[in-house]
């Protein structure tokens, strides 16, 4: 039995788009920071972010991949309200693999973001133990009001079939 | 030339992650879902306690990469992938070494360790993880070049 069926296999380049109703806004930041622990000025402080050659504060860089704010969906029962492939594999363990992020410019407080996600691969492996493993690829190109290329965000989810012993 | 060469240790740090900082961070990203602060939820799914957000590694990844490198530094590229679980109330040591230098772009190799506690020994939180910094610019504007990027 494959765990890459055929609708599955169909959501290969589905795509979503979220665009944030306002600005990001410096107080995402400073939470941002204040929440991380990561008190670094260039959130906060816009006179040493300008002295740093900056317009003015900018976002930690993990802060715009996470797209809950952009999204506008319902609050699902276990408290999610964020983007989702709404993928169920029965029979499957669910893991998130990794996340790999390229920056591409620093994100200021009237960037009106906007995070579009596509599925760019889907594939079959097998575990080192022998069970099944389907991992879905996806990626999230973040862009502002102006079409600049803000980041990518290339993310993995995995489902292991379950040994049943 | 760079400051920097190949071995040289980033000042590592270690950071407690109470539920408290859990439930901020998951208001400062609005993702509320339980699993990061609701131990009914996370006791059904036999999950052990609240599970601190795997993004959080990357938050701290940058966290260390701008602050050995400084204001003029841009972090570019940032790779992870998750290993284990960390749990509420656990400590992370983040710690990272030059792996590379090339004119103005260094590369780095990231490590995040979650000490030993009640929930189990030390072990590492991240799988194979790095970052390429780039020093004396404001963004990646330089490396995309006219054509690399969708301005």
């Amino acid at each position: 039995m494959t765990l890459l069926t055929d609708d599955i296999r169909s959501m290969l380049g589905q795509r979503r788009v979220y665009t944030a109703p306002e600005p990001i806004g410096g107080a995402a930041f400073r939470y941002f920071s204040i929440a991380t622990g990561d008190h670094n000025p260039l959130y906060y402080d816009a006179e040493v972010a300008t002295a740093a050659g900056l317009p003015g504060v900018s976002a930690p860089p993990t802060l715009i991949c996470e797209t809950n704010q952009y999204a506008d969906v319902p609050m699902a029962p276990d408290g999610y309200a964020g983007h989702t492939w709404d993928i169920e594999v029965p029979g499957t363990r669910k893991m998130r693999g990794g996340n790999s992020y390229t920056f591409h410019r620093r994100i200021f407080a009237d960037d009106i973001v906007t995070a579009t996600w596509e599925i760019v691969n889907v594939e079959e492996k097998m575990t080192g133990s022998g069970a099944q493993m389907l991992v879905i690829s996806s990626q999230a190109t973040y862009t502002n009001q102006d079409n600049e290329l803000l980041a990518v965000n290339a993310e993995s989810i995995v489902f292991v079939e379950a040994v049943v012993s | 030339m760079t400051a920097y060469n190949i071995g040289d240790q980033l000042d590592s740090f270690e950071r407690a992650i109470t539920l408290t900082d859990m439930v901020a961070y998951a208001g400062a990203t609005w993702d509320w879902h339980r699993m990061h602060y609701d131990t009914k939820y996370t006791d059904e799914a036999g999950l052990g306690g609240p599970v601190v957000d795997g993004q959080v590694f990357g938050a701290l990844f940058v966290e260390l990469l701008q602050n050995s490198f400084g204001p003029n530094a841009f972090v570019h590229t940032l790779d992870f992938t998750f290993r284990n679980l960390m749990f509420a109330g656990e400590v992370l040591r983040v710690a990272g070494s030059v792996r590379s230098v090339v004119d103005n772009m260094v590369g780095v190799d990231l490590a995040a360790t979650i000490l030993a506690s009640e929930f189990g020994p030390e072990r590492a939180s991240t799988g194979s993880a790095g970052a390429l910094v780039l020093l004396g610019v404001i963004d990646a504007s330089a490396v995309d070049g006219p054509s690399g990027s969708e301005r």
